[in-house]
């Protein structure tokens, strides 16, 4: 693979700069801005506006996965793959839609920083509180390490340099600036990254549209080559079983994400929410459509059967940026991915150590009534984030295979863990305490157990029995034991 | 000015409001891609059921989050607390 020259690297090093140039001014606002340490650093004090808020909830959600590895597989399968990918439109407007103001409600009434707190608050449940603390640093890890091996992997293939390289580049700073800007600095970087994402698209877009000699000409060679990639089931290599499937996963179920859940504790007002709600689908959809069809663009250009690009269809995208791309473009172009890298890396990196310091080490502090001095707070909640970047950072340099398999997989674990808690504690009175245990515990077991013996029914992701055991379990457990107490309800529920 | 009970209110039609989008999405998801799949029709060399599927679906989402910002969705005040702070001690001394 022809490797670019040191020029080539510019631009990912001026974009990475830059990001950590906006995080230090994030910092040096929120330090002027007031307000306790623990609210500035894990949500930046709740002052996000509609364009920052919309930003930097694609740039979490849209991964490396959705760079690399799905327009991989729309490579191999086509449309079927676009349309499919299609259904990430909804994923903002449910986000906000059913959880965003419910959340910056009850969020502002009870002070929450993080979900678990509101979670812990509403089910009454320390028990509850530490299993979706574990839940999500768990699924954060394995999804970080794939963002690492994802943008690393591309790195390597793109540029020609090593992969520890490029990993050691842009990891360093992807950790530094995180735990130095914390949430506000998060925020702040994935609106930068969510337009590098966009400048990246578009540049390949130019690069495969010359190579193949224009669009037209692209199709045909595809619908001559390949004619079932202009199918919605590409000869039985998508089934109807999959669609429904990624609906759940990548569509219907993604409100629940921690991840994205916790920014809508963080927004300013009610006219953000609504502006990053009609903008952030605008983009979103353009975004996630856009980046796939590239996939199945390539197709038009990279003809050769998937042996001849190292036999993995994460190989698609970086061949494909360096057989249509000048060198320097090219350095223009990986900039997308990585970008949607550190942006995902970045907020889970955050989210992980307010779970540590916030629900564990300072609620434990709080009960045991050994409150920290607010130094020792800042101090640790830094070196915290430091420490797991750089766990995340090690685990990395010896990577898995198939990047969207994993991410995939954490997704459908946090889904299975929050929805229904998430859904029952704001809007299902009856549900409690013991519903939920259940309802996380069994469903995450379940949907594991199934991935790990690659169990299915009726040939569906194991998404179907962790989120349907969790449904169930949540009802059955609610039921039994008995109705949380009025007074804690009533944050939730407001009597008349 | 609502009480915070009535922006918990709110916010519930709001998440009803937000599933019937939902359902919408999916209708045209599934009429424009599927529906159009079975029709020997290209446009930029692209079949018929790609353009409705992707770009339609895309567009038609957009319409449905313009239409609940602005006619379902409802501005609020999220921190001013007096009114609802009240509500609640009064709940309490009932309690």
């Amino acid at each position: 693979m022809h490797s670019i020259a040191i020029a080539g690297l510019l631009p990912v090093a001026v974009f990475l700069v830059v990001a950590l140039v906006v995080a230090v001014l994030a910092r040096r606002q929120a330090a002027a801005g007031g307000g306790g340490f623990v609210t500035e650093y894990f949500i930046g004090n709740r002052s996000l506006g509609g364009f920052v808020l919309a930003m930097t909830t694609i740039a979490t959600y849209g991964s490396v996965s959705s760079f690399v590895g799905g327009p991989g597989q729309a490579w191999s399968i086509g449309w079927g793959w676009v349309y499919m990918a299609t259904v990430q439109v909804t994923a903002l407007f449910l986000l906000y839609g059913i959880l965003g103001k419910k959340m910056a409600l009850v969020g502002r009434k009870l002070g929450a920083v993080t979900v678990i707190d509101v979670i812990r608050e509403r089910y009454q449940s320390n028990a509850l509180a530490v299993l979706s603390a574990i839940v999500i640093i768990v699924f954060f890890a394995t999804t970080m390490i794939a963002q690492f091996v994802g943008g690393a992997k591309l790195f390597e293939a793109v540029t020609g340099y090593s992969y520890v390289m490029g990993l050691a580049i842009f990891g360093i700073a992807v950790i530094l600036f995180t735990t130095i800007g914390g949430f506000r600095g998060v925020a702040f970087t994935d609106a930068l990254c969510g337009i590098a994402m966009i400048v990246g698209i578009v540049v390949l877009a130019f690069g495969i549209r010359s190579a193949g000699g224009g669009y037209a000409n692209i199709m045909d060679t595809i619908s001559t080559n390949h004619p079932e990639m202009m199918e919605p089931l590409s000869g039985g290599n998508m089934p109807l079983g999959l669609y429904f499937t990624q609906w759940l996963l990548v569509g219907v179920f993604t409100f629940s994400l921690p991840q994205s859940v916790v920014r809508t504790m963080s927004y300013k007002d009610t006219k953000s929410l609504r502006s990053a709600m009609i903008w952030g689908t605008v983009i979103c959809g353009a975004m996630m459509i856009g980046v796939t069809s590239l996939g199945v663009l390539s197709a038009g250009v990279l003809t050769g059967p998937l042996e001849s690009y190292g036999g993995s269809i994460d190989n698609i995208i970086p061949t494909a940026i360096v057989t249509t791309l000048p060198p320097w473009l090219a350095g223009v172009a990986i900039i997308g991915p990585i970008a949607a890298s550190i942006s995902t890396v970045s907020s889970l990196l955050i989210a992980s150590s307010s779970a540590i310091i916030k629900d564990l080490w300072l609620h434990h502090a709080e009960v045991t009534g050994k409150k920290p001095a607010e130094r020792t707070v800042m101090r640790s909640s830094q070196l915290i984030t430091l420490v797991i970047g750089i766990i995340v950072f090690v685990l990395s340099i010896v990577p898995p295979s198939v990047i969207w398999k994993i991410n995939m997989f954490a997704f459908g674990g946090l889904e299975t863990a929050f929805s229904w808690v998430l859904v029952g504690g704001l809007f299902w009175k009856r549900a409690n305490k013991t519903g939920a245990l259940l309802s996380m515990g069994g469903g995450v077991l379940a949907y594991c157990i199934a991935m790990a013996t690659g169990f299915k029914i009726a040939g569906l992701h194991q998404i179907t029995i962790g989120i349907t055991v969790a449904l169930v379990l949540m009802v059955i457990g609610s039921f039994l034991a008995k109705p949380t107490e009025e007074k804690t309800l009533s944050v939730f529920f407001p009597a008349k | 000015m609502l009480t915070y009970r009535q922006k918990h209110e709110q916010a519930n039609r709001e998440a009803i409001a937000t599933i019937v989008a939902l359902a919408v999405t999916i209708v045209v998801w599934i009429v424009c891609g599927f529906g159009l799949s079975g029709l020997d029709v290209t446009l930029f060399h692209t079949p018929l059921w790609v353009v409705g599927g992707t770009i339609g679906t895309w567009i038609c989402s957009i319409v449905v989050v313009v239409v609940l910002a602005k006619k379902f969705f409802v501005g609020f005040d999220l921190d001013e607390g007096d009114d609802s702070a009240s509500v609640e001690a009064k709940g309490e001394k009932h309690a």
